[in-house]
């Protein structure tokens, strides 16, 4: 038998997770009760309080146009308010270049792209250092790294990349720590974010095993620890295309304050209230709060 | 009153009425409602055992004359994509929900008038020739009423007669919402107003049998007919103690004539909530994930929730309507356990008949749903030329 019962009730989980929010060390044996307790309730009420005194209702969201980097020149839509180059760069130059053209074809919106570890293996490739590979990019148009993911990475990335001046629009996860989550928020915690170049935390994986997905109560569990843990990154975020709206909606009110990866299309034939836009806006205050669109650069773009 | 007396007054096992279920629903937070939900949940659940059954979700034509404007399932009388199984699929099926462990069939379907009585009564006496022990959950309340009014018989001897022929329990669709304002409103007064939906289940109750009941939400009514419509389901609860759960689900808009859109999960676990709250005469709500997906059909376990509803072989009306998630006997264990919760399997009667079936043998992985029928199947099975047809076509048809 699988059967999780870490929880002691609602008043011990209460009890840890206060003392979470105020940073108190916790035992083993206590982080273990937090990292599989099944009263998400206790933990949804506690981070939703958390999120409430740091964002109030707001919750913003991002429009992403995804380009390949082959396909870097392609117009954007018009209404997306971030130009995301996906794909494993080939070379250097061919990367410098795709970074180019997005950044004309963008007009004043930022672009962002890649994964800072494939950004490691390509300097490792060409024999540059990481660090000016940065600066090149950013030398080139790039205005954040689409995602660095911690659990490739060495804490060093943080001073790396605030020595290149090229900062990472979200910390993420690639795959699901199961009862490590814990550690893995706690290790997040400690990266030294005073300068702000970590934009955002995605807690939830990035990658999931499709035989056995992560449930959902292992999701708002995450969002909801992310958001009493980790108080140096102050965006807790959730990518709405990859998570679906759903889960995506019900992770608001477990502590999360921000949706990536809106899709920027208005397919003609969905009707406008059924339009990617409409969608968002009727989930974010079906959940009790107030959308707020942005863009890649974090700034509020409409309200 | 204020929320928080609404709280103590639940807290305190007191019934709410109407009007403060309404504030309630309104005004308390989302974590606060589920909270109330999920202490009611543990009361009458205190074992932590959360349930399931298996079986299979066969829908026996897609022919329909009720036409209701939010159904992208039906296809009128005549239609190239219309259907009836054939007696040998429906044995083919129940063969195949049996190697899987399943004992029941939840058999619904439209309100075609070229099946009459008999074709249903023939259908019932051969699946329990062939498989005395299985059981037929069967005939929601407005095809129970349709066929009354094609046999011409009063609903109480349509239910003897199907009783006779094999009937166990009835499924709680067609109830939508039971607010006739909304029933008009959604084209589905005339299939069956609130007060004759409400008849059939009060009959089949005297007459023995145990029934589910529904809400589906989301489409053109207010929270207050939503709280009217459990008020209804309490009522009547409270006269026969007949029903045996509870399911809520969202109206799904994808290819409807009625269109929309539909409604968001945490409006989901919302009125899951509410209606724990409010339904305190009824023993068992179901988690509807074949609406709301796995990990959100999981959360309602926090909700009020203490039931999964049936591993799903097959589904055919939620599909058409564009939402198709699969859980097999694996994944929804695993989902119950993975929540701090015992799995046990169980009939329609919610007697537990058991730990997981897969864990005693092998069965077969389910990964994607059956469909009612595949393209090579006869859309008119053979059998179908022994019964009297009521549309034209069908009878020239069968004259031939
Ligand atoms: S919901 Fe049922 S009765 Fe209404 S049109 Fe669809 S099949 Fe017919």
């Amino acid at each position: 038998m699988n059967i999780r019962t870490g929880d002691s009730g609602p008043g011990m989980i209460t009890d840890l997770t206060g003392r979470l929010a105020t940073g108190e060390p916790l035992s083993d044996r206590e982080r273990r009760t937090l990292a599989t307790a099944t009263d998400i309730l206790a933990l949804g009420m506690a981070a939703d309080e958390v999120r409430r005194q740091r964002h109030g209702s707001v919750t913003t969201f991002v429009r992403v146009a995804n380009v390949t980097i082959e396909a870097a020149g392609t117009a954007p839509p018009r209404a997306a308010g971030e130009i995301r180059l996906t794909g494993e760069p080939a070379s250097r130059d061919q990367l410098l270049a795709a970074v180019r053209t997005a950044r004309r074809a963008a007009g004043d919106r930022p672009v962002t792209g890649c994964s800072l570890p494939d950004l490691e293996t390509l300097a490792a490739r060409e024999g540059v250092s990481l660090s000016s590979l940065l600066v090149d990019l950013r030398d080139a148009g790039l205005e954040l790294i689409a995602r660095a993911p911690i659990d490739r990475l060495s804490d060093a990335f943080v001073d790396v990349i605030r020595a290149a001046g090229l900062p990472v629009a979200r910390l993420t996860l690639e795959e699901d720590p199961g009862e490590r989550r814990l550690d893995v928020l706690q290790r997040v915690a400690r990266l030294d974010n005073t300068a702000g170049t970590i934009k955002a935390f995605a807690p939830l994986p990035q990658r999931v095993d499709p035989a056995v997905p992560t449930t959902g109560y292992d999701d708002v569990k995450m969002v909801a620890l992310a958001r009493l843990v980790v108080e140096n990154i102050g965006v807790i975020q959730v990518d709405w295309g990859l998570y679906g709206p759903k889960l995506a909606q019900v992770a608001l009110t477990f502590g999360a304050d921000d949706l990536d990866n809106v899709s920027p299309l208005e397919p003609l034939d969905l009707g406008a209230r059924r339009a990617p836009l409409e969608e968002i806006r009727r989930n974010i205050r079906a959940a009790s709060m107030e959308p707020v669109e942005r863009n890649g650069r974090f700034e509020v773009m409409a309200r | 009153m204020t929320v928080a007396s609404l709280v103590s007054k639940v807290r305190s096992g007191e019934r709410l009425r109407p009007a403060e279920g309404l504030d309630l629903y309104r005004h308390a937070s989302t974590h606060l409602l589920g909270r109330l939900a999920d202490e009611i949940r543990a009361r009458k659940h205190p074992d932590r055992v959360v349930t399931y059954i298996i079986d299979r979700n066969v829908n026996y034509t897609n022919v329909c004359v009720a036409r209701c404007s939010f159904c992208a399932f039906y296809r009128p009388v005549g239609s190239a994509e219309g259907y009836v199984l054939g007696f040998e699929d429906i044995f083919r099926k129940i063969d195949e929900t049996r190697a899987l462990g399943g004992e029941q069939l939840l058999l619904q379907g439209g309100h075609n008038p070229d099946l009459p009585l008999e074709w249903y009564e023939d259908l019932f006496r051969s699946v329990k020739a062939r498989f005395p022990a299985f059981r037929l959950h069967a005939l929601s309340p407005p095809e129970v009423i349709h066929l009354s009014r094609l046999s011409r018989l009063p609903v109480p001897s349509v239910i003897d007669r199907l009783i006779e022929a094999g009937l166990d329990s009835i499924p709680g669709g067609g109830a939508e919402i039971l607010v006739d304002r909304v029933r008009k409103l959604l084209n589905c007064y005339s299939k069956a107003t609130t007060d004759e939906w409400l008849e059939v289940m009060r009959y089949a109750h005297r007459a023995g049998l145990r029934t589910t009941a529904t809400m589906m939400y989301g489409s053109i009514e207010r929270p207050e007919d939503r709280i009217e419509h459990l008020m209804r389901l309490r009522a009547l609860q409270d006269e026969t103690g007949g029903f045996t759960a509870f399911i809520t689900w969202s109206y799904q808009p994808e290819h409807t004539e009625l269109g929309l859109t539909e409604g968001t999960g945490v409006e989901y676990l919302r009125t899951l909530a509410i209606a724990r709250i409010m339904l305190d005469n009824f023993q068992n709500l179901q988690a509807s994930w074949v609406t709301q997906g796995g990990k959100v059909g999981q959360l309602s376990l926090s909700f009020g929730a203490n039931d999964m509803g049936s591993v799903m072989i097959e589904e055919n009306v939620v599909r058409a309507a564009g939402a198709s998630y699969c859980m097999d006997e694996i994944e929804i264990v695993r989902n119950i356990e993975n929540a701090g919760f015992r799995p046990k399997r169980r009939n329609m009667h919610y007697e537990i008949l058991g730990d997981p079936v897969f864990r005693e043998r092998a069965v077969p992985r389910i990964l994607t749903l059956a469909v009612a029928r595949q393209e090579q199947d006869q859309p008119v099975p053979a059998e179908l030329a022994h019964y009297q047809a009521r549309s034209r076509r069908a009878k020239t048809q069968r004259n031939d």
